[in-house]
């Protein structure tokens, strides 16, 4: 009797190989999504909103969603996108990179939407761009990174790293010293842009004493303050992120060092951290970003207002990955407005919107950190890098704003592998290789 | 790169530095898992959620500390009574029901910590919080070429503290005696007129409060977050599985460990320090399964 | 008798529950969903491989992401490889990690076959070493499964820690989909899907099969009392070392596939609370049955999926919630309720059949 239905089993089991082999190993089969359109007439144009609510990156990716939400509603309020509302769908994330990537499917394919604006780490981004390329769809990642990375399916418009620490390196030594300590997180964009700012180190004639990574999420700084100490640097560059940056800052001042002697030129300690904290960990140390709340110009002002007396301005701060998050709002309206003009309303896909972005600009009017563009060959920000001061109440002071827009470029510092262009990645020898991650 | 800067950064200062570190790292990882060892040793319970008792440890403190105003030296004891009140509750509410299934107690607590890590998430959010100390703690101590933060000293002493504490209350007290009774033998004790189910509740609450306890102190060292607890579990763990489940044994895997990675990190860099140590703990419990002291009487 | 227990029912329920999953692509044509099912059978499988040496074996193992992230690492390569051609020999990521030359350990991969091989035999290579070491110690019950943990985290720093072999915390990821030969396994493809879960089933006919065999009597008598049976003059260390070895390379397979279907593996894998939930959907599904395991896994991935966006915030704590429960009230997990249901209704004397009622063939007195 057994016997039979294990016979049964293997003759099941052997049946659906069969059946799979002629049928399923084929490209995929719904040829229906060619056809249909990505926005119809008079319904919504839907973006998606892939961010984390829950768990440990809902600090930074929560924001990111209200940030959003207000933007969105701020383009509807004044007419939307060719007299189409934009309407977001909003998904959790779940800090989980699993989530993300099954999320960025349920988007794209199911609830078909034009956009996607999302993630706040590289591993996430990692984690759905196969499937964005795959389906030539379309990201919006609005914070910084480091680069490295030429696909035709993603617009950045936070500060790569060639970008990142251009002004702050030269103004540290210029004002602290030619000795200097790097620290990071033990991930990749931390090691990414201390080569980025290792290059500017040399070019203002400092000195690199050291660098020390700790592993994410770690707290316990003894270790590598200690060899701070021994090595006695001018100021310390710092890349460490999320709840870490916090320890170090803490202990930063517990194991007696003095800000005025050896301050921290950080990437990543904003206006969340520094309260985090608390004001007295933060102050006189040093921040490097486009953004900054304390930004003195009409704009500014005017987000700064209205978000936080809007209902999505609850967490009481507006940040440089916020404000970079908000452009992408105005990157995508722009961009969309432009592929409606070329192709029309119902032929527009994702990759028509990429396509159309070379070269936006979102105006002084409009941004909060002053006016940026699009790169039109690998389509990150120009922008302008400020560095910022900590202050006793833990807003930041403007020590200095780069006088001219930096051009992004994500291999600036692998000449060899070649230039990112429009099409994919060309090397020396004219070959363009597409979607390289 | 690591072999390399050894050979060219060693010198004796800062290695004695390194070591004085590792005594301070010792002693935090020892605090972390005192809670836990208690709650292992005695009561035999694998306790998942440890890491969030540290966390609502912080919290306590946060909480005491920004709306009552309380003291920070006021709130670390207050925490340690908090916390032990979630144990309690958390004791006679569901593990007591789950003692003879050791396995399934640890799911179970591992589905509370889930519960209070979000839940601690729905009520203060999940931004990071803030503790303030006296400004004496945010200092350091130095002599000659020795440098040391006052507030590790704190966490030294607390922690030596404590140990002696809870020395003094198993091997000192009638309390103490009826736990080692009924950590040998529960049967036997039992028929002595030892209430074993009153000792297991007590050792499970007090065990997690002095996981609150050291939340308390871990939230000025780092920051108070509703995930802050795996931080220190997995180091709280090995603590308690290296030295076998007994004070002594924690105190001396505790001080091992915490030197060790001190060590490695001064002579590498800190990831890889971990590394070194996780694979150290692997191969010394292939050769001595029990721990360093493990309790002479029947294991469970 | 209980219906339950009776083996040709147990057959017929996979029979029947295997071939309503068969069914769904020639219904559906939605991709999306044909690929969310497919990483639930992935994620079934894991399941079912928690089953098999924590249910069956007694060995509570908090560690089964290490042999899935090493399966999925393994997997990742090899199609990392099949896009790198002899004009651009390395993945682009070792260029940006001043690697000049492609580190001998990757050059296996560069044949898909070896590199799908090496992805199943190095993981189960591993648990076998791993899982000798402990066991021949006698390290066994919590103490094994704080030492897998221990494992775990220490493969999590390692991947982390060696970027310029492994992509660090950004994790590898593969440009194109798996191609075998002429075939493109289309990750959104009803070839995927039956790809995952013919593997499906088969890992399940060998895990049932197993469980009714002799050996997988020994080991469930190992389970419920280690001591008894070493006197009995078995070596109780290589019956838990092997089916500690055989679900972790189940655990690879799982690996492997899901990698197929998502085209990413990162650090992530080897995350403990990845490895947690896994022990969840057996907990709650019912580590004591196959079938219940595997049903756990589609029905808290299902519900995190579709329940999860309305719950938001409370989700975990229902998840939590939940899972207490099911371990406080119902230790068989969800799937005893359905046992203890066909035992009320059916008739006949109470003696259990050999299936996985086993432990009833051991009465143990006294306790």
């Amino acid at each position: 009797m057994r016997a039979d239905r294990r016979a049964f089993m293997k003759a099941t089991l052997g049946a659906a190989t069969v059946l799979a082999a002629p049928y399923g190993f084929v490209k995929s089969t719904n040829q229906a999504w060619g056809a249909q359109s990505w926005i119809k007439k008079g319904e919504p144009i839907k973006v998606g909103l892939l961010f984390s609510l829950t768990g440990g990156l809902a600090v930074p990716e929560e924001d990111s969603t209200l940030v959003m939400q207000y933007a969105i509603d701020e383009i509807n309020k004044a007419g939307g996108i060719a007299g189409q509302p934009i309407e977001p769908v909003i998904v959790d994330a779940k800090s989980d990179f699993n989530v993300y990537s099954e999320k960025t499917k349920e988007l794209i394919l199911r609830n078909r939407v034009v956009a996607l604006f999302g993630c706040y780490t590289s591993a996430s981004r990692k984690a759905i761009l196969p499937t964005v390329m795959a389906q030539n769809h379309l990201l919006y990642y609005p914070t910084c990174y480091e680069g490295a990375e030429c696909t035709q399916n993603t617009i950045c418009t936070g500060p790569l790293a060639n970008q990142h620490s251009k002004d702050l390196i030269p103004f540290m030594v210029q004002q602290f010293g030619k000795k200097v300590f790097f620290v990071g997180s033990n991930y990749v964009w931390p090691k990414e842009s201390n080569k980025n700012a290792k290059v500017w180190l040399q070019q203002a004639g400092g000195e690199l004493l050291g660098e020390e990574y700790i592993p994410l999420g770690s707290s316990e700084f003894g270790p590598v303050l200690n060899k701070i100490r021994e090595a006695k640097p001018n100021f310390i560059f710092s890349t460490v992120v999320g709840a870490s940056d916090i320890a170090f800052h803490k202990q930063f001042k517990q194991e007696g060092f003095k800000v005025d002697s050896m301050p921290i030129a950080s990437l990543t300690t904003g206006e969340i951290e520094t309260r985090a904290m608390g004001n007295e960990f933060g102050a006189g140390h040093f921040l490097s970003a486009p953004y900054f709340q304390g930004l003195d110009n009409p704009t500014n002002h005017k987000f700064v207002e209205g978000f936080l007396k809007s209902k999505y301005g609850k967490n009481g701060v507006t940040h440089y990955n916020m404000e970079e998050t908000y452009l992408s709002a105005y990157v995508f309206k722009y961009g969309l407005e432009k592929a409606i003009a070329k192709v029309g309303l119902e032929e527009v896909t994702p990759r028509a919107i990429r396509d159309s972005t070379g070269g936006i600009k979102v105006e002084d009017a409009v941004s909060p950190e002053g006016l940026i563009w699009i790169d039109d060959q690998n389509f990150n920000a120009w922008l302008k890098p400020k560095i910022g001061q900590c202050q006793a109440d833990g807003s930041f002071k403007i020590v200095k704003a780069s006088a001219e827009h930096v051009a992004p470029d994500p291999y600036s510092i692998y000449p060899d592998l070649g230039k990112c262009t429009a099409d994919g990645l060309k090397a020396a020898d004219g070959k363009v290789r597409k979607s390289v991650i | 790169m690591a072999v390399g800067s050894f050979f060219t950064s060693f010198d004796l200062s800062a290695f004695i530095n390194a070591l004085i570190l590792g005594i301070s790292i010792a002693s935090i990882w020892l605090i972390a898992a005192l809670g836990l060892t208690i709650i292992y040793g005695a009561v035999g319970v694998i306790n998942m959620a440890h890491g969030e008792f540290i966390m609502l440890g912080a919290y306590s403190s946060y909480m005491l500390q920004s709306f009552l105003g309380l003291p920070f030296l006021l709130c670390v004891p207050a925490s340690f009574l908090i916390v032990v009140a979630v144990g309690l509750i958390l004791e006679r509410g569901l593990i007591r029901y789950l003692y003879k299934r050791p396995l399934d107690t640890l799911l179970a607590t591992f589905g509370v910590s889930l519960v209070l890590m979000q839940g601690v998430r729905l009520i203060f959010g999940s931004d990071p919080k803030y503790l303030a100390v006296p400004p004496i703690f945010s200092s350091n101590i130095q002599f000659a070429f020795v440098n040391i933060s006052v507030f590790r000293v704190v966490v030294l002493l607390v922690t030596i503290a404590v140990v002696v504490a809870l020395w003094a209350l198993f091997y000192r007290t009638r309390f103490g005696v009826q736990v080692r009774a009924v950590m040998q033998d529960k049967e036997m004790a039992a028929s002595f007129g030892v209430n074993a189910d009153r000792v297991y509740m007590l050792t499970f609450a007090l065990g997690a409060g002095l996981a609150g306890l050291a939340g308390s102190l871990f939230g000025v060292l780092n920051i108070v977050l509703p995930t802050m607890g795996a931080a220190y579990v997995v180091q709280a763990f090995l603590v308690v599985v290296v030295g076998g489940g007994t004070l002594a044994g924690s105190v001396a895997a505790g001080g091992a460990t915490g030197e060790l990675q001190s060590i490695f990190a001064y002579f590498t860099n800190d990831t890889f320090a971990r590394f070194v140590l996780f694979v150290m703990i692997v191969v010394f419990l292939r050769i001595r399964p029990q721990g360093l002291f493990a309790p002479s009487a029947k294991r469970r | 008798m209980n219906l339950y227990h009776k083996v040709s029912a147990q057959w017929l329920a996979y029979l029947v529950f295997y071939a309503v999953l068969a069914m769904v692509p020639l219904v559906v044509s939605d991709n999306f969903l044909l690929n969310q099912l497919s990483t639930y059978g992935v994620f079934a499988m894991l399941a079912l491989s928690v089953s098999l040496c924590w249910g069956f074996g007694g060995i509570l193992n908090l560690g089964q992401g290490i042999p899935f992230g090493l399966g999925a690492y393994g997997m990742a390569m090899t199609m990392q490889m099949q896009s790198q051609d002899e004009s651009n020999p390395m993945p682009p990521f070792m260029l940006n990690n001043s690697l000049d030359h492609l580190p001998l350990f990757w050059v296996p991969f560069g044949n898909t076959t070896v590199g799908i091989v090496l992805a199943l035999v190095v993981p189960t290579l591993f648990c076998a070493i791993f899982g000798g070491l402990m066991f021949r110690a006698r390290v066994s019950g919590p103490f094994f499964a704080i030492m897998t943990l221990a494992m775990l985290s220490a493969w999590y720093t390692l991947i982390l820690d060696i970027q310029p072999y492994t992509n660090g915390v950004n994790g590898i990821t593969p440009p194109a989909a798996l191609k075998l030969g002429e075939l493109v396994v289309d990750p959104y493809s009803p070839g995927a899907y039956w790809l995952v879960l013919g593997l499906l089933i088969a890992a399940t006919v060998v895990a049932k099969l197993m469980t009714l065999s002799r050996f997988g009597l020994v080991v469930q008598s190992i389970r419920n009392d280690a001591e008894r049976v070493r006197f009995l003059g078995y070596n109780v260390a290589g019956y838990e070392t092997a089916i500690y070895t055989v679900s972790g390379l189940f655990a690879a397979v799982a690996g492997c596939c899901w990698v197929i279907l998502t085209q990413y593996v990162s650090p992530a894998q080897f995350d403990t609370t990845f490895s947690l939930s896994i022990v969840i959907w057996a907990g709650i599904g019912g580590r004591m049955s196959l079938m219940g395991a595997i049903l756990g896994a589609f029905l808290i991935q299902g519900a995190q999926s579709y329940l999860g966006d309305a719950f938001l915030n409370t989700w975990l704590l229902i998840l939590g919630g939940f899972f207490i429960l099911v371990v406080r009230f119902l230790p068989k997990g969800l799937i005893g309720l359905v046992e203890s249901a066909l035992g009320r209704i059916s008739i006949g004397s109470k003696k259990g059949g050999n299936g996985v009622s086993a432990p009833r063939l051991y009465p143990q007195p006294g306790e």
